[in-house]
């Protein structure tokens, strides 16, 4: 490599020399003679230039791209935080429900039968409240086994939306409770996010619509939705909401997921919360937030949520 | 509960015209979750039904050599059951065949062709449990040669098991939990009405429901068992059993089982049910069917209990009782439980399972048949009291319609072929339900569908609803096994599920164009995790709102100020927490101890306690904390602290000593955290004691505050900044103090002396080598906002702070 530069050095050189000749030629040639040389000149300096550019590039040492580090120095130590899975996933969702222009409440961890029952018409005494396998306080308070126990307050707080000619729109978050064995797919500890919607005209299109809506920008693609019946005693009817299997969780347009359990709000519900059910419906949906989280990640034990490790929070 | 889709299509002919998969997504999408189904035809390939043309013993063992005609050439089978016997037809496993049993399990088991003592033996021979169809392995089953299958041809060697018995068929697993409400699709019966339904079939209804209707209907002429005898039936409490029917039966002979593998063996299979006894199978094969449960009691042990009397008493249990039941099981009873009594002595569980002493066995010649209905909320305890899940109670908790008890009684002794001895019927007064009324409008309203009146009448009387219309006016009469349909609703519910929710076309609400409002706390806690975990670093983590008594009394919490959980899964989990550090704490030492060494851990949570009080809807205060746990000791939690609130865009905070904190500060280095008016909580230092008996072994700060305090605190106001426009002069500053003097007093006194400049105090360290004293250093920049400072003015500035800082702390400048 040197020597190449070297020699384009030695050419531009002679080349130079080739000036002194001007004067000796013909003032009719000098002119073209001139122009001949700054050509060639300028050829060698260009070749001079990528020669060098050249020779800098290949006494570049190389370095290993894959290591964590430059050799002879201390490896750099970067030390970051983490946010928790669920939370994220969970803001995720809220936001979407924020832009859209459901009002956020949050659940409360603590509540009393009236909220999580009764006020709900679940009958006293109604097999259907030993399917949520609550919690009690020595008091008789219920850590809540559904986002739900929270409807009644979403109704009463927003009742004046719809005096005003308005809708009821809410979302609920908050950490719910079973009493159940923990196992993989099991916690007795998660977090359910649940909606309310009451208006003049609300129905089952608009419920299934809304929430296609939902999950639809929250895996950023259409996406087909079913349902099947179910049976929730604070809605009539009541179906659970399946969605196609999102591209993003691996779907290729075969398998369903359950999301939702939903309904038509049960008009005793709405008569409870001082809400005329012959002048305004309403819808109502829950799901859970473990699950979102559980499928995005591909995780296969639900128990990591609430472990507290490193191990799987620095993960995220 | 399993459903068979044969025995469905048995009742709905139109279910056999489509396609298996399409019926089960019709199903799911328009009755209940399914939750799987098995395929029994896999399930019971390559095994046939055989004729055993010899059987000789090999001898000195158990052992028999057979040849079998399986249709084709003789195969030879060595087989150790004692009934196997020449001439007789039974079931063959063919090698390279799965045994039923196993089918469904982590290990499959292949029967193959291999030598048993010596000699050759292709297959196996089965009994009823290796085919999943029975409990029995006293013997290999043996098929009645005269047996015709269910499309009329009689069972001959060769055929194969599933064509002989129906086998082929699939089996749905059925979500019970969506079908609480629906007692009458706990029967095969009511089940197949909604397949009907939902495949726009008028449902047949078969005799039992035919003969309900008539009741229902006030025909005299409805042909269900007339009372007859003196059988006494008296119910104390009508809400406990709001309808007991009973007949007697006299056999001429003792029902005994059949030799032969039976198909009821099978139906039973199908559910999941054994085959135990005539009469018992008689019992469970009309529980199947309809969802009304029956129990056969013993007359004449039933007698006996009574003393001589055959008189059925229902009550309620009295404290202290007990009764052993048909499993053993001795159970104490309690005031919820309803008896069945003979003349007042226990003879059975109401709704949950019979007594021992009334059981029916080899020997009874006559029976009671009870047909009768329980308060599900009784029964719902009792479930719970005594962990009694059987198929009966399962559907009793639903809710079976009273009407149902005789005509079920009826059709018992229609199979039995014979007219029992005496009948009785314990029965309110029937009050017919009033129609429900409401408008093709209000359906097509909450559906937000426009189905015409005449779909919505099809639809309704496809599954027994009678329906009157009149105009946009519909009059719609519930049928007696509806217990669930109450109002409007839940007629538009059965007109959307049985037309298809799927069919409903989507659309989104019309939304006033306002916007949803922030809600401060939710902003906050979303900022809090941004800064926390994404700038300072720290692990973001969720732990249980239940701790355990132990935690609490280690870190000095009063456990008694904790609600308490009464069914809590362990003790770990027994009393909701009163704070967020002490979770955190925990978590700490799992973390040290996998090997993490330098971390913080936060989580954002609610807490309460009974201090906290009640609130004004009467359910305990509840309080949204912040807390943080880290490796380090006061001052990096401060720090930790101050970014925070510098990060938040609040007021720096103030530190105050602390007099009151929570037990597991160590006092003399925590501090109370102030913004403003807000007390923000306590940063410092975990007790050494507390961090020993948690096994941690280095040193933790902690802070926890109360984020609705937080809200309060004041922004963070940058009051008339100004930059330097001067040269900015730089001084370093050592004093030495008491070592007990507060740093902040004399940062606090170089800042005043630098108040009309624009200056910056920037601390440099605290070297402490003698037990007395300490030096401070600082270093100073300043520059005046509208000269340059000449070297007496700089010097003039020094002399005065250092003069105050001596005459002020006896401070010594070096």
């Amino acid at each position: 490599m040197p020597e190449k530069i070297e020699e384009i050095r030695q050419q531009i050189k002679a080349l130079n020399a080739e000036y002194a000749k001007i004067k000796t030629l013909p003032v009719e040639e000098r002119k073209a003679f001139g122009q001949k040389i700054n050509h060639q000149r300028q050829a060698l300096e260009q070749q001079l230039l990528a020669a060098e550019a050249e020779a800098e590039d290949a006494a570049v040492e190389p370095i290993d791209i894959t290591a964590p580090g430059a050799a002879n120095k201390a490896l750099p130590k970067i030390k970051r935080g983490s946010k928790h899975p669920l939370m994220t996933e969970l803001s995720r969702l809220l936001d979407i429900y924020s832009r859209m222009g459901f009002d956020i409440i949050e659940a409360r961890q603590l509540d009393d039968e009236f909220h999580m029952f009764e006020s709900l018409n679940f009958p006293e005494g109604h097999p259907a409240r030993d399917g949520y396998d609550t919690f009690r306080t020595e008091e008789g308070f219920i850590p809540p086994a559904h986002t739900s126990t929270m409807q009644y307050r979403a109704l009463t707080r927003f009742k004046s939306n719809l005096d005003k000619g308005g809708q009821i729109a809410v979302v609920i978050p908050g950490r719910v409770f079973r009493n159940e064995d923990v196992d993989a797919t099991h916690e007795h500890t998660f977090y359910q996010c649940e909606g309310v919607f009451v208006s003049k005209d609300a129905n089952m299109g608009q419920m299934l619509g809304v929430l296609k809506q939902v999950f639809e920008v929250y895996y950023g693609q259409e996406l087909n939705i079913k349902t099947q019946p179910g049976y929730f005693p604070f809605t009539e009817p009541s179906v659970e909401m399946l969605i196609e299997k999102p591209k993003a969780l691996g779907g290729k347009g075969d398998g369903w997921l359950e999301m939702l359990g939903m309904g038509m709000i049960h008009p005793n519900v709405l008569k409870t919360a001082g809400i005329d059910p012959t002048e305004y419906r309403g819808f109502a949906w829950g799901g859970g937030i473990d699950r979102l989280a559980m499928l995005k990640h591909q995780l296969t034990d639900v128990r990591y949520f609430e472990s507290g490790k490193l191990e799987f929070l620095e993960k995220f | 509960m399993r459903i068979s889709l044969n025995e469905i299509k048995k009742l709905v002919p139109a279910a056999t015209k489509v396609e298996t998969s399409e019926l089960i997504k019709l199903i799911g999408a328009r009755l209940v979750e399914v939750e799987g189904s098995f395929d029994w035809g896999e399930k019971y390939k390559n095994i046939f039904v055989v004729k055993v043309l010899s059987a000789e013993a090999i001898p000195e063992t158990h052992l028999h050599l057979c040849q079998i005609d399986a249709g084709s050439e003789p195969v030879q089978v060595v087989c150790g059951a004692p009934n196997v016997h020449e001439g007789m037809l039974a079931a063959w496993i063919k090698p390279g065949a799965i045994v039923p049993a196993t089918y469904d399990t982590a290990e499959p088991f292949e029967i193959g062709a291999r030598k048993l003592r010596g000699y050759d033996s292709n297959g196996m021979l089965a009994a009823a449990d290796e085919l999943d169809l029975g409990d029995d392995h006293a013997g290999i089953i043996e098929i009645n040669p005269e047996m015709v299958t269910d499309d009329g041809r009689q069972v001959a060697p060769g055929m194969t098991l599933a064509e002989a018995f129906g086998l082929d068929d699939i089996i749905l697993d059925i979500e019970n939990k969506s079908l609480t409400h629906r007692p009458d699709c706990f029967g095969l019966i009511g089940f197949a009405r909604e397949v009907a339904g939902i495949l726009g079939e008028k449902f047949e209804e078969p005799t039992i429901f035919e003969m309900l209707k008539r009741v229902e209907n006030g025909d005299t002429d409805s042909g269900v068992l007339a009372e007859t005898g003196t059988l006494d039936i008296q119910i104390t409490d009508q809400t406990l059993c709001p309808r007991y029917s009973a007949a007697v039966f006299e056999f001429n002979d003792v029902p005994k089982s059949s030799k032969y593998f039976t198909k009821t063996a099978v139906f039973l299979a199908k559910a999941g049910m054994r085959a135990i006894s005539p009469i018992v199978d008689l019992t469970n094969v009309l529980m199947l069917e309809t969802g009304q449960p029956l129990h056969a009691f013993d007359y004449d042990k039933f007698k006996i209990v009574g003393g001589g009397e055959a008189r059925i008493i229902v009550r309620t249990a009295r404290k202290g009782e007990e009764l052993t039941l048909l499993d053993g099981k001795v159970v104490k009873l309690n005031e919820n439980d309803i008896l069945i009594t003979s003349n007042d002595r226990p003879v059975a569980l109401a709704g949950a399972m019979g007594g021992a002493n009334t059981e029916i066995d080899d020997t009874t010649k006559k029976i009671i048949l009870e047909s009768a209905t329980f308060s599900l909320y009784n029964l719902r305890k009792t479930q719970m009291a005594h962990g009694i899940f059987s198929e009966a109670i399962t559907r009793f908790t639903k809710g079976q319609p009273a009407s149902l008890t005789l005509p079920v009684l009826t059709e018992a002794a229609k199979r039995l072929s014979l007219t029992p001895v005496e009948v009785a019927d314990c029965r309110p007064t029937a009050k017919a339900m009033a129609p429900i009324n409401l408008t093709t409008a209000q359906v097509n309203n909450i559906l937000g569908t426009q189905y015409s009146i005449d779909e919505m009448t099809r639809t309704l009387e496809n599954v027994g609803f009678t329906v009157k219309t009149d105009g946009d006016n519909l009059s719609v009469s519930v049928p007696a096994w509806r217990t669930d349909v109450h109002i409007p609703e839940d007629v538009v519910e059965e007109i959307g599920r049985l037309l298809g929710y799927d069919n409903i076309p989507l659309q989104l609400p019309m939304r006033p164009f306002t916007g949803a409002k922030q809600d401060n706390l939710l902003t906050l806690k979303n900022n809090l995790r941004d800064i926390l975990s994404d700038r300072l670093n720290m692990n973001e983590v969720l732990t249980y709102s239940f701790v355990s008594s132990k935690l609490q009394e280690i870190v000095g919490e009063d456990p008694k100020d904790s609600y308490a959980i009464v069914n809590s899964i362990s003790p770990e989990l027994q009393r909701f927490r009163q704070t967020i550090a002490p979770s955190l704490l925990d978590k700490m030492h799992d973390n040290l101890k996998t090997g993490f060494s330098d971390f913080a851990l936060y989580e954002i949570n609610q807490i309460t306690r009974h201090s906290l009080g009640l609130n004004t809807e009467n359910v305990p205060e509840m309080k949204t904390h912040l807390a943080v746990a880290m490796v380090g000791d006061f001052y990096d939690a401060k720090n930790i602290f101050n970014n925070m609130m510098m990060e938040l865009g609040l007021a720096r905070p103030e530190y105050h000593t602390a007099e009151d904190t929570p037990a597991y500060y160590e006092k003399s280095h925590s501090a109370i955290a102030k913004a403003g008016d807000a007390t923000l909580g306590v940063v410092g230092e975990v007790k050494g004691r507390v961090l020993r008996a948690l096994k941690i072994e280095v040193p933790v700060a902690i802070f926890e505050i109360d984020l609705e305090e937080l809200l309060k605190a004041p922004v963070r106001a940058v009051v008339s900044l100004k930059l330097s426009k001067f040269p900015t002069v730089s001084r370093d500053l050592t004093v030495q103090v008491k070592a007990e003097q507060e740093f902040s007093a004399i940062q606090e006194t170089i800042e005043n002396g630098l108040i009309e400049l624009i200056a910056t105090v920037e601390p440099v360290s605290i070297y402490q080598k003698e037990s007395e004293t300490k030096n401070l250093s600082f270093h100073l920049s300043f520059s005046h906002p509208e000269k340059t400072l000449n070297s007496e003015e700089i010097s003039d500035i020094m002399v005065k702070i250092e003069r105050e800082l001596t005459e002020k702390f006896d401070a010594r400048v070096i």
